[in-house]
C-alpha cells in the first residue's frame, strides 16, 4: 500500500506533506516524554509487522496493524507511523522520500479516526463484544487507508483509477484478516494487561515550553 | 541501520550527514519531476555510482531493489491499459497504449533512481548520525528520539517475535489460511506488545535513574566544512545538469 | 533391542560456519530412558535439542527420528508432533491470554477439534496439579506456575519424548521438587539439560557431556 516515488502529481505530494507535518506536530504536542518508549514500541511493532506474512488463501499478506496503533495512540499514531514508514523506505525502499508525506497521511489518518470511533466502545465493551470492536478497528483502518490511497492516485491522474480499484479489491481479504488479528490482539491485551491502552496523552506544561 | 549493513570507511562518511539527507531528498524531487527518459536514466547511473562509492554490497542492494521493483511493476501494471493513446498490444479485450507503457516505464525509472540514492546516501548512515542530522535540520528532538528508540526496539521485538514463532513451530504450528492461524497471530502480536510495553516501562525507569527529566539534549554536530561545501555545490551542479537535460 | 526414538550421527553445526558448536556429535535416545545432557554454557546443548526437532538443520550429519531419516520440513513436522520441547524461558513458549488457550494450541495444531482440545486441557492440567488454572492469565502467573503450564502445553500433545531445556532454571526448591515428582512419574523418554546435579541424580538414567562439539 506504499505509493512509490514518481506516481503522484506535485499538488498531491505537496498536500500530503503539509498534512503529514501537521499531523505529526499535533501528535508530538500532546505526547508526554514518559510515553515515548511506548510509542516507540508500537512504532517498532508496526515496522516488524510488515515483515510477517500471514497466509490468505493461496497467497499471503503482510500485517499492517495500523488499527491497533491508532487504538493505542490516538494522535501519537502520526509520529509513530511516520517513523516506521521512514525506516521502511530507507531499509527496504518501500515508498520513497517524496511520497513519504502522502503515505504517512494514508496510514496514520485512518488510525487516528479509528481511535476516536472505536476506542470509547472498546473501553466500555463487555468481554464478548471486545473482539467485535477490535475487528471493526482493524478492518476500518485498512479500508480507509486503501480508500485514501485510491483517492491520492485518482487525484494524480485519471489513468490511475483502474489501479486504485484493483488495489481496493485485492485488499478486501487483507481488511478481513487484519480485523481478525486486531480483534484477537485486543482480546489478549484486555485480559493480560487491562491498562495497556489506557494512557491518555496529556501534555504537562514543561513540554510546551521545552519543545520545538 | 537495521537490515542494512553499514560499510566501513566509505568516501561518503567524511561528508556531513545533513548534506547526505538533503542530497537524497533533492535528488528524489528532481528525478520525479522529470518528463523525459534521458534524465531519469542518467540519474539511475549517477545513483549507481553513489552505491559503489558508498561501498554498499552491490549484489544485496540490487536484490533489494529487484524486490521493490516487483511491487512497483505490479502497481503500474494497469497503467498501459488505462492510458488512452496508440495501441501497442492487446490482451483479449484490453488494449495497452504506447503512451501508457511509456509512463509506467518512466515511473519505474524514477522510483529506482530515488531508491538507489536513498540507499546510498541515507540508509548507509549510522543510526546515531542520522538522528543528529535530522535534529540539525530542525526536526523536533522528540521525533528524533522516537526514531532512535524505534530503531532500538525493532531488533528487540523482532527477536522476541522469532523466539515465539520458534516455540509455536515446536508445538507443530503451521501457518495456514484459517481462523486458528489468524487468531494465533493476533495473540502473538498482542503478547509481543504487552511484553514490549513492560520492557518500555523498565527502560523508562532506567532512563530516569540516569537523570532523564523529559528533555532530550540536542547533540552537537560537526560544522559544515569546506569539503561539504564543495560536495554540496557539485551535487547542485549534477541536479542542474539533470534538470537541463530534461528541459531540452 | 528396541530401535531408538532419536539417532543423530556426525552432526556438524555452527551459527557461524567457521566456528562450529557441534563437530561430529553422536546421540541416541531409547524409548523410556532419561538422559542428562550436560556441558558448559554455550557449548551447544540447546542447539542439539533444536536440531533434533528440525528447528535448526545440521550442516553435516543425519537426524533419524521415530524410525525414519528426517531431512525436510514436512518430515520434521511429524517429529514435532511426537517429541515435545520445553523451552528454557517459559515466556518464549506462552503467548495466549489464558492457560486453557495456550494448552489447547498444540492439540489444535494436531487437528483436534475444539471440544477434544478442551478435554485434553482439563486432563493435562489435572494431571499436573493445575486443575482450576484454565481461566488464569498466563502472563500474570509466577515463574514456577509458568514453567508448569509450559510443561502442560507440551504434554497436551501426548509426545513420546520430552526435550527439557533447563526445566528447573529459576525455580524455588518447592516447585523444583514438585517438577521432579511429576517428571519421575511420566513414561516418556527424556533429554534433560541441567546444571543442577541433585536434579539430575534423581531423574537421569545416564549422562552425556557435550564438550568441544562432541558428546562424551
Amino acid at each position: 500500500m506504499h505509493i512509490v516515488d514518481g506516481v503522484l502529481s506535485a499538488p498531491v505530494l505537496a498536500g500530503g506533506t503539509v498534512l503529514a507535518v501537521a499531523g505529526i506536530a499535533r501528535g508530538l504536542k500532546t505526547l508526554e516524554p514518559d510515553h515515548l518508549p511506548r510509542v516507540a514500541v508500537l512504532s517498532s511493532a508496526f515496522f516488524v509487522a510488515s515483515l510477517v506474512h500471514v497466509p490468505v488463501g493461496p497467497t499471503s499478506t503482510h500485517m499492517l496493524l495500523s488499527g491497533l496503533v491508532g487504538l493505542a495512540l490516538g494522535w501519537a499514531a502520526f509520529p509513530a507511523i511516520a517513523v516506521a514508514l521512514f525506516l521502511q523506505a530507507m531499509v527496504f525502499g518501500f515508498g520513497g522520500l517524496t511520497a513519504l508525506g502522502v503515505n504517512i497521511v494514508n496510514m496514520a489518518a485512518p488510525a487516528v479516526l479509528v481511535h476516536y470511533l472505536c476506542r470509547p466502545g472498546l473501553c466500555r465493551a463487555e468481554p464478548a463484544a471486545l473482539f467485535g470492536w477490535g475487528l471493526a478497528a482493524g478492518t476500518l483502518a485498512i479500508a480507509l487507508s486503501v480508500l485514501m490511497v485510491g483517492l491520492a492516485l485518482a487525484a494524480s491522474g485519471r489513468a490511475f483509477i483502474p489501479a486504485a480499484e484493483l488495489i481496493f479489491v485485492t485488499h478486501l481479504p487483507v481488511m478481513a484478516i487484519e480485523g481478525l488479528l486486531v480483534g484477537a490482539a485486543v482480546v489478549l491485551a484486555r485480559q493480560v494487561k487491562p491498562g495497556l491502552f489506557d494512557f491518555t496523552p496529556v501534555a504537562p506544561a514543561w513540554v510546551e515550553a521545552g519543545d520545538d | 541501520m537495521i537490515g542494512a549493513s553499514v560499510p566501513a570507511d566509505s568516501l561518503l562518511d567524511v561528508l556531513d550527514a545533513r548534506l547526505r539527507l538533503l542530497a537524497a531528498l533533492s535528488f528524489a524531487l528532481v528525478v520525479v519531476s522529470s518528463r523525459g527518459f534521458l534524465a531519469p536514466a542518467l540519474a539511475n547511473a549517477a545513483a549507481l555510482v553513489l552505491v559503489v562509492v558508498a561501498r554498499l554490497p552491490l549484489d544485496r542492494t540490487l536484490h533489494r531493489l529487484l524486490h521493490v521493483d516487483g511491487f512497483i511493476l505490479l502497481a503500474l501494471a494497469t497503467l498501459p491499459f488505462s492510458t488512452p493513446g496508440d495501441i501497442a498490444f492487446s490482451l483479449g479485450p484490453l488494449a495497452a497504449s504506447r503512451q501508457g507503457l511509456a509512463q509506467a516505464g518512466l515511473i519505474a525509472l524514477q522510483a529506482n533512481a530515488a531508491i538507489l540514492a536513498l540507499f546510498a546516501l541515507v540508509a548507509s548512515l549510522e543510526t546515531v548520525s542520522l538522528g543528529r542530522a535530522l535534529a540539525g535540520l530542525q526536526v523536533s528532538p522528540k521525533l528524533v528520539q522516537l526514531l532512535l528508540m524505534t530503531v532500538r526496539y525493532i531488533s528487540v521485538i523482532e527477536r522476541e517475535y522469532r523466539s515465539l514463532r520458534l516455540a509455536m513451530k515446536a508445538r507443530a504450528f503451521r501457518a495456514r489460511s484459517d481462523r486458528h492461524t489468524w487468531r494465533s497471530f493476533g495473540y502473538l502480536f498482542g503478547m509481543l506488545l504487552v511484553r514490549s510495553f513492560d520492557r518500555a516501562e523498565r527502560i523508562l525507569i532506567a532512563m530516569k535513574c540516569r537523570g532523564f527529566d523529559g528533555r532530550f539534549p540536542v547533540a552537537e554536530h560537526a560544522r559544515f566544512n569546506r569539503r561539504d561545501l564543495w560536495c554540496g555545490l557539485g551535487w547542485l551542479a549534477v541536479l542542474g545538469l539533470l534538470i537541463g537535460i530534461d528541459r531540452i | 533391542m528396541t530401535p531408538p526414538l532419536f539417532h543423530l550421527a556426525g552432526i556438524r553445526f555452527g551459527y557461524d560456519p567457521s566456528h562450529p558448536v557441534l563437530r561430529g556429535a553422536e546421540f541416541s535416545l531409547a524409548p523410556g530412558e532419561r538422559v542428562a545432557l550436560t556441558g558448559r554454557n554455550g557449548c551447544g546443548k540447546t542447539t542439539l535439542l533444536h536440531l533434533m526437532l528440525g528447528l535448526l538443520r545440521p550442516q553435516a550429519g543425519s537426524v533419524e527420528a521415530f524410525g525414519a531419516p528426517r531431512r525436510t520440513e514436512a518430515a520434521f513436522r511429524a517429529v514435532r508432533a511426537r517429541a515435545g520441547l520445553l523451552f528454557q524461558d517459559s515466556d518464549d513458549q506462552l503467548f495466549c491470554p489464558t492457560v486453557a488457550e495456550d494448552v489447547a494450541f498444540g492439540p489444535l495444531n494436531l487437528g483436534k477439534s475444539r471440544s477434544e482440545a478442551a478435554d485434553i486441557v482439563t486432563d493435562t492440567l489435572t494431571m499436573l496439579g493445575l486443575a482450576g488454572f484454565e481461566r488464569r492469565i498466563t502472563y500474570q502467573l509466577s515463574g514456577g506456575e509458568k514453567r508448569l503450564v509450559a510443561l502442560a502445553t507440551v504434554l497436551a500433545m501426548a509426545p513420546e519424548a520430552l526435550l527439557l531445556d533447563e526445566p528447573c532454571n529459576g525455580l524455588d526448591a518447592g516447585t523444583e521438587d514438585r517438577l521432579i515428582t511429576i517428571l519421575a512419574g511420566l513414561p516418556q523418554a527424556m533429554v534433560l539439560i541441567s546444571h543442577d546435579a541433585a536434579f539430575l541424580d534423581r531423574l537421569a538414567h545416564r549422562r552425556v557431556e557435550l564438550r568441544d562439539g562432541r558428546l562424551i
